[in-house]
């Protein structure tokens, strides 16, 4: 008895002895990588509230030393700017409807039906991920400008889903992927057809990857730039070149109140992904595993 | 596993190609159109991205509005953020979306004109009278093809207060003579910044004039001469003062102002407008009354202070509108109450003589002794003629950063910058 005590006692040292040095390292992991993420964040609250004068101060000042809302009450009076914003609202929500519907119909195709050319097919929308955007903005360009297309939301809508397509496919199919085939043959013996297989079986145990997708679809929308400067009148950007347009000049940099903007027009993704944050999570992790 | 049915296929492409129509159906019809009409058409485009820039937006508009009211012209103004206006003008000239008059950068001339759509602006220069100097800034191989709408000058500019409190006795007008300026007001400590002149690469081009300064012409025909004895030696003393850390790492333009604005630099580089910039930057509400234009010192008395000219130009693209849009351009920059008017909210100088002797213009003792001091000797960059100039420019200031932080000589590394420069000439 007492030399297992004796054997048992090392054994069940060692794991303590581990465990606060394991654990701070996480929490060092953590806060390095907290810091690297939420210092920017906080930097652009206190910008937002630093007055212009005191904005470029140097050297500059953790904490600010006054504060004003000055910055916020302008951008609240820039009408400019709200019409930036139901650009992008529409041009996000738009694209991000439609690449989930596309998507979802592709990625089940792709995932339960079996037909030559399938794994091709798959391959081929996977490689359209691998030329850089940019180069093809001068191609798009033309093409929009020989349909008519060019300064139309239509333009950045095309545009947006085209490089959202294929990775929402291939998040999609992985979780189409899980949902069993017998599910679907219990439906056809029940007498379901496709259509209602799909719609009422399918689509439904695929929500949160669908939620995923959409998000994903909306914040490439959100955020782009160059498409949505090049490709669209002045007057149907949308935020980031709005913003940049508006504060980014030739001789000057607002910088308060592209702060103050910033960490407004932030506010809709952040409380989109705070609502939708446990689909999203389900979403992209469905069908990254199998078995 | 269940396999695809043709009709199934069918629906299946059907509801994807819906997708795609659904977002299709609502074009625009004037969408990034080019303004259409004959040589007398009543409307026309004026693209500038000074038109939403909050400084200049309303005087620009202003400007549009009365030579619209005037004439009875509809003009459809654009605009795109200034970092990105070439990019965006080259493209949608190439693409034959752009038409009418188009507000320039000086240093973009060449890069437009290299693709031949841009309309010989001579009989109006002829009849509008610009100054010299600012003709030069809109004419490319010889034809005029941007008419200047405002010229003036990179130089330099001080804070008088500063160089008072170090014991500087008027302005340095030789190399030797600055020099000894930085020393005094480096003695101030503080951690101010005796000259904030730039440091970082994309900012390093302001090296150019003072190459000129110890005697490099840069070039000379076509060959490029960055790297001859006296833009080694410009270097070399750049170097000395980055190593006395009388200037600083680290520094453009937006930062050289911040610091001049917070009162930590005596001495940048900067355009005319620099009084309003570092205003509205600064907590010295007093800071514009002790800012003061100087001639870039010179390397031995009776030399010509060097300088780099700096401007905006209207440029009309040939077409269909293009009379009417070269009207407009020669009433936006030699109409003298409107130029006048523009220089009151803008501070921009225009460039007619009847425009720079307007009381208006005139009567503004800093922008008056910047054209004097600075704007008067100041010269193009020679590498503007060539449509990749600004990797020209990027090509020597990366060597001359590698010079300042030790990991070149100036000599090895101007050599080398000519080298890559040279395949750019183009």
């Amino acid at each position: 008895m007492t030399a297992t005590l004796s054997r048992s006692v090392p054994l069940a040292r060692a794991p303590r002895r581990r465990r606060p040095r394991s654990r701070a390292a996480v929490w060092a992991a953590v806060a390095v990588i907290g810091f690297f993420g939420l210092a920017p964040i906080y930097w652009l609250v206190v910008t937002a509230f630093t007055p212009d004068e005191r904005a470029f101060t140097f050297p500059p000042s953790l904490v600010p030393a006054e504060i004003t809302f000055d910055h916020f009450t302008k951008l609240a009076e820039n009408e400019q700017l709200f019409g930036y914003l139901v650009n992008s609202v529409v041009v996000s929500v738009v694209t991000a409807l439609l690449s989930v519907v596309v998507s979802a119909y592709m990625a089940y195709a792709f995932s339960k039906f079996r037909y030559r050319g399938r794994k091709s097919l798959m391959h081929l929308v996977l490689a359209s991920q691998l030329f850089p955007q940019a180069l093809l903005l001068v191609t798009l360009y033309a093409v929009f400008s020989a349909t008519g297309l060019l300064g139309s939301y239509a333009a950045l809508i095309l545009s947006f889903t085209t490089f959202t397509l294929p990775l929402c496919v291939w998040m999609l199919k992985g979780i189409f992927d899980t949902v069993p085939s017998t599910l679907m043959e219990a439906a056809a013996i029940d007498g379901a057809s496709r259509w209602r297989t799909l719609h009422r079986i399918a689509l439904p145990l695929a929500a949160p990857g669908l939620v995923a997708a959409g998000l994903f679809a909306f914040v490439r929308a959100w955020n782009d730039f160059i498409f949505a400067l090049t490709l669209t009148d002045p007057d149907r950007q949308t935020l980031p070149p709005g913003l940049v347009h508006t504060y980014l000049g030739e001789f000057q940099t607002a910088w308060p109140d592209l702060m103050a903007a910033s960490f407004v027009v932030s506010l809709p993704v952040i409380a989109a992904f705070m609502f939708l944050q446990r689909y999203l999570v389900g979403g992209l992790t469905a069908g990254a595993v199998k078995g | 596993m269940e396999t695809l049915d043709r009709r199934a296929a069918f629906r299946l492409a059907g509801l994807s190609a819906l997708g795609a129509a659904l977002a299709a159906c609502a074009p625009d019809a004037a969408g990034g159109g080019a303004p259409k009409g004959d040589a007398a058409a009543k409307t026309f485009g004026f693209t500038s991205w000074s038109l939403n820039e909050e400084a200049q937006k309303a005087a620009v508009q202003a400007t549009v509005d009365a030579y619209a009211a005037r004439t009875g012209v509809t003009i459809d103004t654009a605009s795109f953020p200034y970092n990105e206006y070439l990019n965006q003008v080259t493209l949608k000239l190439r693409g034959g979306q752009l038409s009418g008059a188009v507000q320039l950068d000086i240093s973009w001339l060449a890069a437009l004109a290299a693709m031949g759509r841009l309309k010989d602006l001579g009989p109006q220069a002829a009849k509008g009278g610009y100054t010299d100097v600012a003709l030069s800034s809109g004419r490319f191989q010889g034809r005029q093809l941007g008419l200047p709408w405002t010229t003036g000058s990179i130089g330099l500019v001080a804070n008088t207060e500063l160089l008072k409190k170090a014991g500087v006795e008027g302005m340095p007008a030789t190399i030797e003579e600055f020099e000894d300026a930085l020393r005094k007001v480096a003695g101030l400590g503080g951690g101010i910044t005796p000259y904030a002149a730039a440091t970082k690469a994309a900012q390093l081009k302001d090296i150019l004039p003072w190459m000129r300064t110890f005697g490099s012409p840069l070039m000379e025909g076509d060959t490029i001469t960055v790297g001859d004895d006296a833009s080694v030696a410009a270097v070399e003393w750049y170097k000395k003062l980055y190593d006395a850390e009388l200037i600083a790492p680290d520094v453009d333009r937006f930062d050289a102002r911040a610091l001049f604005a917070q009162g930590k630099a005596a001495f940048y580089d900067d355009a005319v407008i620099t009084r309003g910039v570092v205003a509205a930057q600064s907590p010295d509400k007093s800071l514009t009354e002790k800012m003061a234009p100087l001639a870039r010192p010179v390397l031995k008395a009776g030399d010509t202070p060097q300088a780099l000219l700096w401007g905006h130009v209207i440029v009309v693209v040939d077409g269909e509108g293009s009379d009417a849009a070269a009207d407009f351009a020669s009433y936006a920059t030699s109409d003298t109450a409107t130029v006048a008017a523009f220089f009151e909210k803008v501070k921009l100088p225009p460039t007619t003589t009847a425009g720079l002797a307007d009381p208006k213009v005139a009567g503004d003792t800093f922008t008056t002794e910047w054209t004097e001091k600075i704007t008067k000797t100041a010269t193009p960059n020679p590498f503007w003629r060539y449509a990749g100039y600004a990797q020209i420019e990027t090509a020597i200031a990366e060597q001359v950063q590698a010079v300042l932080v030790g990991r070149s000589t100036a000599k090895d590394a101007l050599a080398k910058a000519a080298e890559t420069a040279k395949p750019l000439q183009k």
